[in-house]
């Protein structure tokens, strides 16, 4: 282990608030201060103070249990949402980048053109198909991060593969899928983490997009992007309404690309 | 010349299957156009006489076809809901649309450019570190939320304009343009952040190379050396980025046309998708995807010129 004081200053920024940030999660998982759908007519829409940290939405729901709820939501939506990538993109990108040949041309065609194809609009096209819901932004955000992240591994993979200690494993007579997992895809782990940080925060900005519009999470369940979506009407009566969750959505795409920035210089 | 033909295929392929895959997902879903027109409770034979007269019969591809035929001369069909050609309810909304990015284009180009070389030749020093935090700051805010803060802002307490408020450009062209300037400024400053600090990095980069030295040693002023060696090749990944960033700013403006309340092609979208206007939804997110490949093919080919070293072989 390093010196905490021997990482650059913005690795160390991004990692108090990412951890700050995690742990309102993670929190949040088991214990709000109040419920975050209950309604409570006599505190519409009521300041923040003492009661509620945050105040109330137009239902008299506290904001501060809900945006914790909704930090969770997005949380969990873009980690599923960089998993489906990370995981598909690997296979795809290894395979052709390892093999060359025909396979990597047919799959490098589809990466292109579902990489032509902007994410919010393939989330749509979800939508429209299958209906609202989390579980669809998911599985379309998904496969519109499934390229980006395989072209990264290919890359790598061409760089490898015909590295001597490659072709001397190969000449000792281990299998092609050993040489893939255990000789080269750890190899791409540095340059793979930051681009994940990277996905991982358009994710939360896609999500909280998609919310916003409506398309997302659904009500009454909480998401950063529909309780701004919610705050907008009333955003002359109670501004901090929209304040605190558009803070948290910054927050936690800040905290994850100042990290993301000091892996890359380090 | 071979660069452009090859990017030229490319991008014709991928706009077929672009159009064919949208048309196959919407092909596919339960509950086909003859029930969405005449609902659930109608007869069998009606719906059978319609299905007839609207072609669902026919085999996948004989449709796809004659649909996408239609489409490249403009005709994008018929919404179930307002029984109206598609392309009458887009034509009047995608200048709106496409006005909104080219405007927030032009803020990026215009600010980040300058903001970028000075923060390049003034880097380390206490107004380039201030600009940088602010700059991260920026890349970090959603555009939309950025509208809300402008809407809060500028709309209700400094009442500079009317939140959602908004004039065609049909009536008065200036008030039209007056009402895109916040919703642009939401757009683009995310994007003016990101392409300011690559283009500091890249200016950094680029200056530390020997050539500079040598041009140094010629006798070259630092004014002459910046302007004439190293932003030509600075500029080479902000092309990229910029590239990228008008089609995003093309499908950024889908949310930021809800938070300004602005009747553009987003609005269109978002209503049909919930009122299930399939040939609504699919004739705008085509047109969408197909200006965003375009879009993609011009900046390889201006990539190309600003970049002579790249050519078909070397990728």
């Amino acid at each position: 282990m390093k010196k905490w004081k021997a990482y650059p200053v913005n690795f160390r920024i991004g990692a108090v608030i990412t951890g700050i940030m995690l742990l309102l999660i993670v929190i949040g998982f088991f214990y709000t201060p109040y419920n975050p759908t209950a309604m409570d007519n006599s505190a519409k829409l009521a300041a923040p103070g003492l009661r509620h940290i945050m105040g109330c939405d137009n239902f008299g729901r506290d904001i501060f249990s809900r945006v914790l709820k909704g930090m969770g939501n997005t949380f969990l939506i873009a980690l599923a949402t960089v998993v489906i990538g990370v995981v598909c993109g690997t296979v795809v990108g290894a395979f052709t980048g390892y093999y060359g040949g025909w396979l990597d041309e047919v799959l490098m065609r589809v990466n292109d053109v579902v990489f032509a194809f902007p994410s919010i609009l393939l989330a749509l096209v979800f939508v429209s198909i299958f209906g609202t819901g989390k579980y669809n932004v998911v599985l379309a955000l998904g496969i519109a991060f499934i390229p980006s992240f395989a072209r990264i591994v290919r890359g790598e993979f061409i760089k490898y593969r015909d590295m001597d200690y490659v072709k001397s494993a190969r000449l000792a007579g281990v299998s092609n899928l050993r040489i893939i997992f255990v000789h080269i895809l750890p190899n791409t782990l540095t340059v793979m983490l930051s681009s994940v940080m990277i996905g991982f925060n358009n994710a939360v900005l896609a999500e909280a997009g998609m919310s916003y519009l409506g398309i997302g999470v659904q009500p009454p369940d909480a998401s950063l992007g529909s309780m701004l979506s919610e705050a907008q009407t009333y955003l002359f009566s109670a501004p901090n309404y929209a304040v605190f969750p558009g803070l948290m959505i910054i927050l936690m795409v800040l905290g994850f690309s100042l990290l993301a920035d000091g892996i890359k210089e380090r | 010349m071979k660069y452009a033909a090859k990017k030229l295929v490319t991008m014709l392929i991928t706009l077929l299957s672009i159009s064919f895959l949208v048309y196959f997902a919407f092909d596919i879903i339960p509950g086909d156009a003859a029930l969405a027109a005449l609902g659930t409770d109608s007869t069998p034979e009606r719906l059978e006489a319609l299905r007839e007269q609207l072609g669902l019969n026919r085999p996948f591809l004989e449709r796809y076809f004659e649909w996408l035929a239609n489409f490249v001369r403009g005709d994008f069909g018929v919404s179930y809901k307002y029984k109206m050609p598609v392309a009458d309810m887009i034509s009047s909304k995608l200048p709106i649309t496409v006005m909104m990015a080219l405007i927030s284009f032009a803020m990026m180009v215009v600010v980040s450019l300058p903001l970028g070389v000075y923060t390049a030749m003034n880097s380390g020093r206490r107004i380039d570190r201030l600009i940088m935090v602010v700059n991260q700051i920026m890349m970090s805010v959603p555009h939309f939320f950025m509208g809300i803060v402008l809407t809060y802002i500028f709309g209700l307490v400094l009442k500079l304009f009317t939140p959602g408020g908004f004039v065609s450009y049909e009536t008065d062209f200036w008030r039209f343009i007056s009402y895109l300037i916040f919703p642009c400024i939401a757009i683009a400053l995310p994007k003016i952040a990101m392409s300011v600090k690559l283009l500091r990095g890249s200016c950094i980069e680029e200056a530390a190379k020997d050539y500079v030295r040598t041009a140094y040693s010629k006798g070259n002023d630092t004014r002459g050396v910046l302007y004439k060696h190293v932003l030509r090749n600075a500029m080479i990944p902000v092309i990229t980025l910029w590239g990228m960033t008008l089609a995003d700013m093309l499908v950024g403006s889908i949310v930021i046309e809800q938070v300004f309340n602005i009747p553009g092609i987003g609005r269109i979208l978002l209503t049909s998708i919930s009122y299930r206007d399939y040939p609504v939804v699919e004739a705008v997110i085509v047109l969408i995807a197909a200006v965003v490949i375009v879009t993609n093919f011009c900046v390889d080919i201006i990539y190309q010129i600003a970049d002579p070293r790249i050519s078909v072989g070397g990728r």
